[in-house]
């Protein structure tokens, strides 16, 4: 598959999220009119924020060819340091979040490490970690006056404001945020060398090494990317619910894989893209919102998730396979005559 | 091909919509008081016989409750679900937190927008809610519990006030508020009461509400502990997994004292089989109830304040205390107070089969 074949077929992934995306908001708008309302539509876009920013990042891995489940721990170590680190060490909050941002590299930079220079599986080596980080999240709060239970609170407002506050009172700042790291990841990964390299390694790593890239180094800097996607996710979870925990985050795992993989971004690794996954997060949070704006009982809400995430899989696949298509030509062709 | 698909998964989309959203067409009518009813979790005996109570009861007095949950108890998802309760316009909501602390925000944001506010089971901040509906003290859960083994231990001849006693605790997790104030004043407690009693794991053994974990981690601490003489089990997820695994691994009731809190369905089997002596529990339908009437009547206009004394249909008088009876320590005003159960129980092979939740 040359490189153009490729971009035009993302772009028509792409597309027919947006597509899924527009019917969706429609639909949902003519069932509770008050779907619509930019207050409430805009609002509940906080509620998932953290899904969509830690999936951009996880994409990265995901084209190489790995996977990152220890990310949601990530998430909850950070929130917790700088909790302690603000609460107990009498640090700034900005600086704790700094340090924070450092935590969550240093915990990518490990696993990469692990999975680009041990051949270990990603599967393993990240499934370690994200036992390795909550419980380490535990060990922190070990050193707070706070019993772990309790969550540490009290920010300052202007850190709170970050994550609640709106911009003209209508735009929620999360959602600026994540805009901003949507076309910071697109560059990325689209636009300068180093993306090229992580493709590259994804469709062939001795490729890649034979032609003078030093994949390991590429790899393992993806985990670190996440790392840092989920320290951010950290930061933000921490401002908007006004509180530093051990366990938040913890059920973001599996819609973050959910939403690179219906991005358009395959497990396998070599094909994928940012605004897709961006995309697909935003697709995935609106329907769960929307159907709970339509009055279905929030247990519910994995089904229709679950379905349109095989069904959604299963189409591109089959879009993709040259097999099947050649089938449904003959098939077009027979009932023409 | 790309437009069939399209086609396809909007056609999908609308019809999983439809058939859910038929499920509950009354709850969008604006014609009463909706009260949601929000539990930590769903799945769970104890969140699922709440909600039967609070649904019998709101369909004897008139109101609505919309019982909405996730089945993976956390804060981000406690969060999304009230705020969706705001944006769907709900009269009330009425909350058992999975965090002491992380709800306070959103909470303060629902009273703000003028929906009523009342937790149950498990309480977030005082400011944030008006009232709380607790199923005791620390101080009286913590010693019932502890009563318990000692009670199962003298039943298979122990001496709980000379012998060395070797107990544990597993519950849920270290962040959960109510649980762990039981632990901390059954341990007050037992320091006080059986100091020759020894805890072998002064950290506690977690199991995090999930059912299979309990069950493992159950395992766990009979093989780490073969000598062990009692566990506590202040979780209702721990408290069967616990018993599974003392059915697993071959001990019964004679060999080690398990006990804790579960609902009594789910423990009926373990209690059958010889596994377990006594457990106990408040009655979480009356509790869900409750907490629902309360929701209901501040929405109703009516005010509550500290030293009211309400009657309820059916359940009976309740007076409203302080928030300090839950903890010394605890913001007090007069809009904020504290409700207790009138009762709880202790289940035995004699009397469970009187309960059915």
């Amino acid at each position: 598959m040359d490189k153009q074949t490729l971009g035009k077929k993302l772009f028509r992934w792409e597309s027919a999220l947006v597509l899924l995306l527009v019917f969706e908001v429609l639909v949902f708008g003519a069932i509770n009119p008050k779907f619509l309302m930019p207050r409430v539509l805009l609002g509940s876009i906080n509620n998932f924020m953290s899904i969509c920013i830690v999936s951009l990042f996880v994409t990265f891995v995901l084209i190489t060819g790995g996977i990152d489940i220890q990310a949601g721990s990530i998430v909850g170590l950070t929130s917790i340091v700088i909790g302690v680190l603000w609460n107990d060490g009498g640090l700034n909050i900005y600086t704790a979040c700094l340090v924070g941002l450092l935590v969550g590299a240093t915990c990518g930079l490990l696993s990469g490490f692990f999975v680009a220079y041990t051949g270990v599986q990603a599967m393993v080596v990240t499934l370690g970690g994200s036992f390795l980080y909550s419980g380490l999240a535990l060990a922190v709060t070990k050193f707070s006056s706070t019993e772990s239970y309790k969550g540490i609170s009290g920010f300052p407002e202007s850190f709170t404001a970050i994550a609640k506050g709106k911009i003209f009172s209508i735009i929620p700042n999360q959602l600026v945020i994540f805009i901003a790291l949507v076309l910071f990841a697109y560059v990325l990964l689209h636009m300068t060398k180093y993306g090229r390299k992580v493709f590259l390694c994804g469709v062939n790593k001795n490729a890649a090494e034979y032609s003078g890239i030093n994949s390991r180094l590429v790899i393992m800097s993806t985990y670190v990317l996440s790392g840092i996607g989920a320290s951010i996710a950290g930061i933000l979870l921490t401002a908007y619910l006004g509180t530093a925990k051990t366990d938040l985050g913890k059920e973001i795992t599996l819609p973050v894989i959910t939403a690179v993989v219906l991005g358009g971004t395959s497990n396998l690794g070599g094909t994928g893209g940012v605004i897709g996954t961006a995309l697909a997060a935003l697709l995935i949070g609106l329907l769960r919102f929307g159907l709970s704006m339509a009055d279905v009982n929030t247990q519910y809400l994995d089904i229709p998730v679950g379905v349109l995430l095989v069904l959604a899989v299963a189409a591109r696949f089959t879009g993709s396979n040259d097999k099947i298509r050649s089938f449904f030509r003959r098939f077009r062709v027979l009932f023409s005559k | 091909m790309k437009k069939t698909i399209c086609i396809v998964l909007g056609l999908m989309l609308v019809a999983s919509t439809m058939v859910f959203a038929k499920d509950k067409p009354a709850a969008d009518s604006k014609k009463g008081i909706t009260v949601v009813f929000v539990p930590k979790l769903t799945g769970n005996a104890f969140f699922e016989s709440a909600n039967i109570g609070a649904q019998d009861y709101a369909k004897k007095h008139g109101f609505t409750v919309k019982y909405d949950g996730n089945p993976e108890a956390s804060v981000a998802n406690q969060v999304t679900v009230i705020d969706n309760a705001i944006n769907t316009g709900a009269d009330a909501i009425c909350v058992s937190s999975v965090d002491a602390k992380g709800l306070d925000s959103i909470m303060r944001e629902a009273k703000k927008a003028g929906v009523k506010v009342v937790t149950w089971d498990s309480d977030v901040s005082g400011d944030a809610r008006t009232v709380m509906v607790s199923q005791g003290t620390p101080d009286i859960l913590g010693k019932m519990l502890v009563d318990m083994l000692a009670d199962s231990l003298k039943e298979r001849g122990k001496n709980p006030a000379k012998d060395a006693i070797k107990y544990c605790w597993h519950y849920s997790q270290a962040t959960v508020a109510d649980q762990n104030s039981w632990q901390v004043a059954g341990e007050a407690y037992i320091k006080k009461a059986y100091p020759n009693w020894k805890n072998v794991a002064p950290s506690n053994y977690y199991s995090e509400q999930d059912a299979e974990k309990a069950i493992t981690i159950g395992e766990a601490i009979l093989t780490a502990h073969p000598d062990i003489d009692g566990i506590i089990c202040n979780d209702s997820t721990a408290l069967p997994g616990q018993a599974q695994a003392a059915q697993n691994l071959g001990k019964t009731k004679k060999d080690v004292s398990i006990t804790g809190f579960a609902s009594p369905n789910s423990m009926k089997g373990y209690c059958k089989a010889g596994i377990i002596a006594r457990w106990g529990l408040w009655d979480c339908k009356i509790q869900g109830a409750l907490g629902c009437y309360l929701a209901y009547y501040l929405a109703s206009g009516k005010t509550i304040k500290v030293g009211d004394k309400i009657n309820v249909p059916d359940i009976g008088t309740v007076e409203v205390f302080p928030n300090t009876v839950l903890d010394p320590k605890a913001y007090t005003a007069k809009d904020s107070g504290v409700v207790l159960l009138p009762e709880r129980a202790v289940f035995t092979i004699d009397n469970m089969n009187n309960y059915n939740f």
